[in-house]
């Protein structure tokens, strides 16, 4: 296009036209084809159509194949996010997933497309990665692919070490790090693969890194990817706050022992309930008085004597529960999102005991405001309502 | 079980500890496998828990009423029950939050006969457990350990170097001799199988490894490795870290007793009267094993 522009401006006198022209070997065809009505007069005329001609053609066939293209810069910011946090805990929820790259984000899914693990949705506004961040594809600039977590968090955490390296830890315009998209021919191989890129300068030296991942989904996979990512943005009716996710991630590991099934109960006056049961022993822990989001009502007066699970079956009797059975390891999985230091957790029950949705809330350093460009949220698939 | 608490809804016992860790130790303690059943017992003075296997070996835990912050029992004679072990270690285990000092409550029975366990430190976050209990297994009673003659033949070894003696005697493996004699005073622990291995403690020699030695005749009986091996395998690392002595005493017929104790002290240690560094006798578990003798064809009596 540039090139177009250039000859343009040149051509205002229709006669070094020509000549000029004839000395850009490259792009004669295009700047003909733009002029081709000023130059009607000249001799070679038959020789201009069929320039023009083959211009169109190419046209027309850059129109149908836009090509699929990512490239952006990670900035500080987002390769301390990725690295030290999200890339581990994403990383325990399971060693590959999707990266869905649109105009405006970058998300990280697990399970959206394949039924009955934990669903795991991290999305990051492009911004709060990467700056000049450059993406297009036929598909309105949408490209997803299957990524290996641990690969991509060695490429990033070796990245980050070769950018450190030298006297001062070099300048930061120098030894940014840049991630792409490409289309290479592996050692062995003669199908080119395609890869995600790192390139990094360090004072000393550059390293490429090359991190294999799949085909770039289809068409009709990102869109079925894209209406799995539409549906599971349901919020439950009511959310509590979970008030100590370390504590609880201890007492989940101590529990794994117990059982395999977890009966998680959430009341509208801020009651979360956990309990195993087999036929020998049941444990349960319950903590109450939690922060409610969402539907709430008032904790009902004069049952503190009763027993956790008769105060909670009350309470589902009268409608201010829901319960819902789930898998231990589920439960436990989702709990290594703490890797990401969220702020807060909370937890909530979907309609019908669709699920256990779990979503982690991310402050903007420093305040205590929700940091919007960053949002983590799992679903844990339930194995029974526990209505009946 | 006792019928008074069914009648008058007071449970048998209810009692309150401090330190879930220092029970989990002591439990753990004699776990020498992944499966097994336990018969705990009641009494005023506190709560014993007895583990056997196959008539050779039985070990006990002594958790005395002092170790706890509150016991209150209400029941007539000694009521029993049957628990799995690993169950009641793991379901402690679950109350016991590193760095935190937690607090539980043990109630016994509940309306199912279940051992009831609930944390009571935060009134807005509670953990409770139930477990099912069973109706004992019958305790063999031949355990009745009996001096040996007029004075008792016992010695005390440091705890890590015990375990580190009948861990090493594992290579020889199967039938592990121990030999206690006056002249010179010393106790040799040897074992013969794919090789022989001999270790020896000698009194003298040695007097920070074994601390004491009470003998006036030389005796020899063999006891299973892997009996043996059950009595140290599980010794918690606080018993090493405050280096403990273990007593051994060998009584009527070659019973073998092991002695370890483990202390059930508060993690912060800042109660009533506690000056530093002294460490209430009170807050201590006793743990005991019985191993019987391998009976041989040519007997190496008590002289």
């Amino acid at each position: 296009m540039k090139r177009v522009w250039t000859v343009s401006v040149v051509i205002r006198s229709p006669d070094p036209v020509i000549p000029f022209i004839s000395t850009l070997p490259n792009c004669p065809c295009i700047a003909f084809w733009l002029l081709h009505s000023e130059l009607k007069g000249a001799k070679n005329e038959s020789h201009l159509s069929i320039n023009c001609r083959v211009v169109k053609d190419r046209r027309r066939r850059r129109r149908r194949r836009r090509e699929m293209k990512f490239k952006a810069f990670l900035t500080d910011n987002g390769v301390h996010l990725l690295e030290k946090r999200f890339l581990p805990a994403l990383d325990k929820m399971g060693r590959v997933c999707h990266l869905y790259l649109t105009r405006d984000h970058a998300i990280f899914l697990h399970n959206l497309l394949n039924g009955d693990g934990v669903q795991c949705i991290a999305q990051f506004r492009k911004e709060a990665l990467f700056d000049d961040y450059r993406i297009s594809s036929q598909n309105d600039d949408r490209i997803a692919f299957v990524i290996d977590l641990g690969l991509l968090h060695r490429a990033l955490r070796s990245s980050v070490s070769i950018s450190l390296e030298g006297p001062t830890g070099g300048s930061a315009a120098s030894n940014r790090l840049q991630i792409k998209l490409v289309k290479k021919l592996p050692s062995n191989s003669r199908q080119p693969m395609p890869f995600l890129t790192f390139e990094t300068k360090g004072y000393k030296s550059a390293v490429v890194q090359d991190v294999p991942i799949s085909k770039p989904l289809s068409r009709a996979d990102v869109m079925e990817l894209q209406s799995a990512l539409d549906m599971a943005q349901d919020l439950p009716q009511t959310l509590v706050q979970v008030p100590d996710l370390l504590q609880l991630q201890n007492f989940v590991d101590r529990l794994k022992h117990v059982g395999d099934l977890l009966n998680v109960s959430i009341t509208q006056y801020g009651d979360l309930h956990l309990q195993v049961s087999t036929t020998l022993i049941t444990v349960g822990a319950e903590f109450q008085k939690l922060r409610v989001i969402g539907v709430r009502v008032e904790a009902p007066a004069g049952d503190g004597g009763a027993s956790a699970q008769s105060r909670t079956e009350m309470a589902k009797q009268r409608g201010e529960a829901l319960s819902v059975q789930v898998s231990m390891k589920h439960f436990a999985k989702s709990l290594q999102c703490h890797l990401t230091k969220p702020d807060s957790a909370f937890y909530g029950i979907a309609a019908q005991g669709g699920c256990l949705t779990v979503i982690f809330q991310f402050f903007i350093p420093g305040t205590r405001q929700t940091d919007k460009s960053i949002s983590l949220h799992c679903r844990l698939p339930v194995l029974d309502t526990g209505s009946s | 079980m006792s019928s008074s608490a069914v009648e008058t809804d007071t449970p048998d016992l209810v009692c309150q500890l401090d330190n879930v860790q220092g029970m989990v130790d002591a439990l753990s303690c004699v776990r020498w496998k992944r499966q097994q059943d336990a018969v705990v017992e009641l009494s005023e003075h506190g709560v014993v828990l007895i583990v056997e296997e196959t008539g050779c070996l039985q070990a006990k835990v002594y958790l005395k009423r002092e170790l706890f912050l509150s016991y209150e029992y209400s029941a007539e004679g000694r009521p029993r029950f049957g628990v799995s072990l690993s169950l009641f270690v793991d379901c402690l285990n679950t109350f016991s939050v590193p760095g935190h000092l937690s607090t539980i409550e043990i109630r016994y029975p509940g309306p199912d006969m279940q051992l009831l366990l609930k944390s009571i430190d935060s009134p807005d976050a509670c953990i409770y457990a139930e477990i099912r209990t069973r109706i004992p297994d019958t305790i063999s009673w031949d355990y009745n350990f009996e001096p040996a003659g007029r004075t008792p033949l016992s010695f005390t070894v440091k705890s890590a170097a015990l375990k580190e003696a009948i861990d090493d005697l594992e290579w020889p493996g199967s039938s592990i001799q121990i030999v206690v004699q006056p002249d010179p005073p010393s106790v040799t622990f040897k074992g013969e199988g794919h090789g022989d291995l001999q270790i020896d403690f000698m009194y003298y020699a040695n007097t920070d490894l074994l601390i004491a030695f009470h003998c006036d005749r030389r005796v020899c009986y063999r006891y299973k490795y892997k009996f043996l091996r059950a009595t140290t395998s599980n010794i918690p690392s606080s018993v090493i870290k405050d280096s403990r002595g273990s007593k051994l005493t060998i009584g009527r017929g070659g019973m073998l007793k092991v002695q370890h104790l483990v202390s059930v002290v508060r993690s912060t240690q800042h109660s009533h009267n506690d000056s530093a560094g002294y460490q209430q006798p009170s807050r201590i578990a006793y743990i005991e094993f019985y191993v019987k003798p391998e009976e041989t064809e040519d007997p190496v009596n008590d002289s």
